[in-house]
This record gives C-alpha cells, sequence and structure tokens, in this order.
C-alpha cells in the first residue's frame, strides 16, 4: 500500500508547492498589471489623442463637447476633475467651464432684481451667449448644468429646479419645498398662477395654497395682481421670459 | 408716444397693484419713479394733474386693462417727493410739477452750455437760453421758466451767475 502525503515529507512538499504557486500568482497579477498599464497607456494615448485631434470641434460645438464627456464618462474619466490637469492644459475645457460657471453667477446677480433670483435656463443660457459676446463659441444647456455643478462646491447656493423639458435656475439661498416647486410647475405655461388653480389642480387645502404662495411673495420670487377679474394672480416674473426682451 | 420705450415692467400686469412684499415694493416704486421721470422727459413735460394722469398711457396701460390707482399713484408721487424730483402745486395736491432733472443738475448743464458758447461774462436773456437758436439741440431748450429760474437760482447760489433783476436776464461767471 502506498500512503501519500501523510509524512513530514510530504508537509514539506506541499508548503513548497504552494510557495511555488503563490509565486506564479504574483508573477501572474504582475504581468497582467503590467499589461493593464500599458493598455491605459495605450488607451491615454489614443485618447489624448482624438482630443488634440478634435480640439476645435469640443470647444466651439456644444453637441460634440456633450458627446465628448459622454465617451469620457462612460469609461470614469472626468475631463472637468481638475483645471491643473492634462485635460484642462490640453482642451482648456476645465478654464472653459470655470469661465463659463462665473459668466453663470454675473448673469444670475444681475437679472435678480427682476426675477428674485430665479431664471429660466434657456434665458439664462441666452444672456451668457450675449455676455460672452459674438465671437464666442455656442453654449449648450448641457454646458451650463455641468458649470453649474461646479459652482456646488461654494455651498448649496445654486440649485437647478427641473420643471419637466424646461429648468429654472434658483440663485438664491433657501429651500423651495415641493409645494413650490409644483407651484412654478404649474404656474410655468402662462407665467403667473391662482390660489384657485391650485386648489383644483392639486386638491390642495386653501390655508396649504394660501401659505405656499404667500412664501413666495415674501421671497420676492412673486409679484401679486389684483386687477384680475377672477382674483388675485400671483406672476413669476422668471417664467415671464417673453416680457420686455 | 409710439417711440418711447416703455420698460418691461410696464407689460407685466402686477407692476400696477402695489407690492405687499417690503423688497418687492421697493424695486417697483423704484421702477415707477424712473418710468414717471423718462416719460415726462420724453414728452418735455413739466407738470402733472392726478385727475387727467389717471387716464394718461403712464398710468393706464389699455392692452393690459391695468390701471395704477390714485393710492398707488400718491406713493410714488410721495417717493418722487422725497428723491427732489416733484413738487406740489397746492396743499390739496391735485397737481405737481416734475422735475426729471433737478434744479440742481439743470443749473450745471446749462452752466456748461454757456461755458462752451463762450457766453461767460455777458448778459443773456432767459429767453434765449431756453428759446434761442443756441440751445436748440440741448436738453433745456423749451424748459418751463419756473424751472429755468429755480435753476439759475442754485448756480447763483454758487456764484456761477448773477439774476438780472426782473428776471429777464442772467450774466454768468
Amino acid at each position: 500500500m502506498h500512503r501519500r502525503g501523510a509524512g513530514l515529507g510530504a508537509i514539506k512538499n506541499k508548503n513548497l508547492a504552494q510557495a511555488k504557486y503563490k509565486d506564479k500568482g504574483t508573477e501572474i497579477a504582475e504581468d497582467k498589471f503590467t499589461q493593464m498599464t500599458q493598455q491605459m497607456d495605450t488607451f491615454k494615448t489614443n485618447l489624448e489623442d482624438f482630443a488634440r485631434k478634435h480640439k476645435d470641434d469640443i470647444k466651439k460645438d456644444p453637441e460634440f463637447r456633450l458627446q465628448f464627456q459622454e465617451m469620457c464618462a462612460s469609461i470614469g474619466v472626468d475631463p472637468l476633475a481638475s483645471s491643473k490637469g492634462f485635460w484642462a492644459e490640453m482642451l482648456g475645457v476645465g478654464d472653459f467651464y470655470y469661465e463659463l460657471a462665473i459668466q453663470i453667477v454675473e448673469v444670475c446677480i444681475a437679472t435678480s432684481p427682476k426675477n428674485g433670483g430665479l431664471i429660466n435656463i434657456e434665458e439664462l443660457r441666452e444672456r451668457v451667449e450675449h455676455a460672452r459676446g459674438r465671437n464666442s463659441q455656442n453654449i449648450s444647456i448641457d454646458d451650463l448644468y455641468r458649470a453649474i455643478r461646479k459652482l456646488k462646491i461654494l455651498g448649496s447656493g445654486f440649485t437647478v429646479i427641473s420643471m419637466g423639458s424646461s429648468a429654472l435656475v434658483q440663485s438664491v439661498p433657501g429651500e423651495l419645498s415641493m409645494d413650490h416647486t409644483k407651484i412654478l410647475q404649474q404656474a410655468q405655461k402662462n407665467g403667473f398662477i391662482s390660489q384657485v388653480d391650485l386648489t383644483q389642480n392639486f386638491k390642495w387645502e386653501v390655508e396649504r395654497a394660501c401659505r405656499a404662495l404667500e412664501f413666495m411673495v415674501k421671497q420676492g420670487l412673486a409679484w401679486v395682481d389684483d386687477q384680475d377679474s377672477n382674483g388675485r394672480k400671483y406672476w413669476f416674473p422668471s417664467l415671464c421670459t417673453n416680457i420686455g426682451r | 408716444m409710439a417711440d418711447f420705450e416703455w420698460p418691461w415692467q410696464y407689460k407685466f400686469p402686477p407692476f400696477f397693484t402695489i407690492q405687499p412684499n417690503l423688497e418687492t415694493r421697493k424695486k417697483q416704486l423704484e421702477a415707477w419713479c424712473s418710468l414717471i421721470l423718462s416719460y415726462h422727459r420724453h414728452t418735455k413735460s413739466y407738470s402733472l394733474n392726478i385727475t387727467e394722469a389717471q387716464s394718461s398711457p403712464l398710468f393706464y396701460n389699455k392692452s393690459l386693462s391695468r390701471k395704477l390707482h390714485v393710492d398707488g399713484i400718491y406713493t410714488i408721487l410721495d417717493e418722487l417727493n422725497k428723491k427732489g424730483h416733484i413738487e406740489w402745486k397746492d396743499k390739496s395736491k391735485k397737481e405737481c410739477l416734475i422735475m426729471w432733472r433737478t434744479p440742481g443738475e439743470w443749473g450745471k448743464t446749462i452752466y456748461k452750455w454757456a461755458d462752451d458758447k463762450g457766453m461767460k461774462n455777458t448778459v443773456c436773456t432767459m429767453y434765449e437760453i431756453t428759446n434761442g437758436e443756441d440751445s436748440e439741440d440741448t436738453e433745456f431748450h423749451g424748459l418751463e421758466n419756473w424751472l429755468l429760474l429755480r435753476s439759475l437760482k442754485c448756480l447763483q447760489a454758487e456764484g456761477k451767475c448773477e439774476i438780472m433783476a426782473g428776471n429777464e436776464g442772467v450774466k454768468f461767471f
């Protein structure tokens, strides 16, 4: 009968084998790592080449910029992550969004006497583009979102309120509740809303509608109009983009 | 009034309701003040009658069917009064004088004009200043006499001119 692997020698052999396996394992891992690094390098070079080649397109064409951003995002690269990084040097995109962010802040401050610190994203886009001058590149809504996201670092001053197909950018501190957002959404079409609209459409109690509307007046977001034949109307300058432009 | 450029607020219905929120009202009053002054500058008029004003396009936007009510008009005129741009003609506050430029501001403009035209140290008539050929392209062409006199009095107080007896002429220094 042949007994295997029970003696002292066998244990030794086993240990040896295990050590060898381990070595081999490390070796393979290292191989893989080098391979991966190589792949990443190639990838980076290709991406760089691509970026270099399409630099002008990325800078000038908002559509193309968006696609490039999406491509980078899908592989876990954020070209905007650091303004000092390769991308910023390469494309100036980091600067681009910081610059845009500053222009957004400027427009928001300049228009806040009129709109109480709430601006339609499309109006914002037009005004920012106007502020950049005629020779500057086009700005897309997506660019605005990206730039506004950068502003988050500075605190919760800037928020985007989604309104279905459109959006509002809020540049004043102060949380708007669900009720207030709903009011804005409802008022979006006409630029104004009445208490009855709320009690009828949302089945809100009069008291709830009243409180929410009063809040918006207090925040300077809504103006009241007492000369409508159907009772008091609450107007939102931020939603009346067609007036006075 | 075809070429008068109305501010955006004029097309914004709530502009004609005095706002309950203090901050908003402040902005509203400011906008009204500058609208009233620029409107009068445009029409070159120097007085406002409260009764007439209520049907004037200034306070009544027909296309919106919104009008600023008398109380509102008084609120804004009081604000303008504080800033020195209007003055009540009488205690009943039925009519007021509108100075879209204060007498002091007018004084400066007139003095600069006189200086430019080399009219210092000569006597010129009041008529010459507001109706003469030399002032045709100036803003104070057609300025009403009472306001001219006041503006010159401001200058006189600064020692920059002397109004002749009878208020017919003035000498700039």
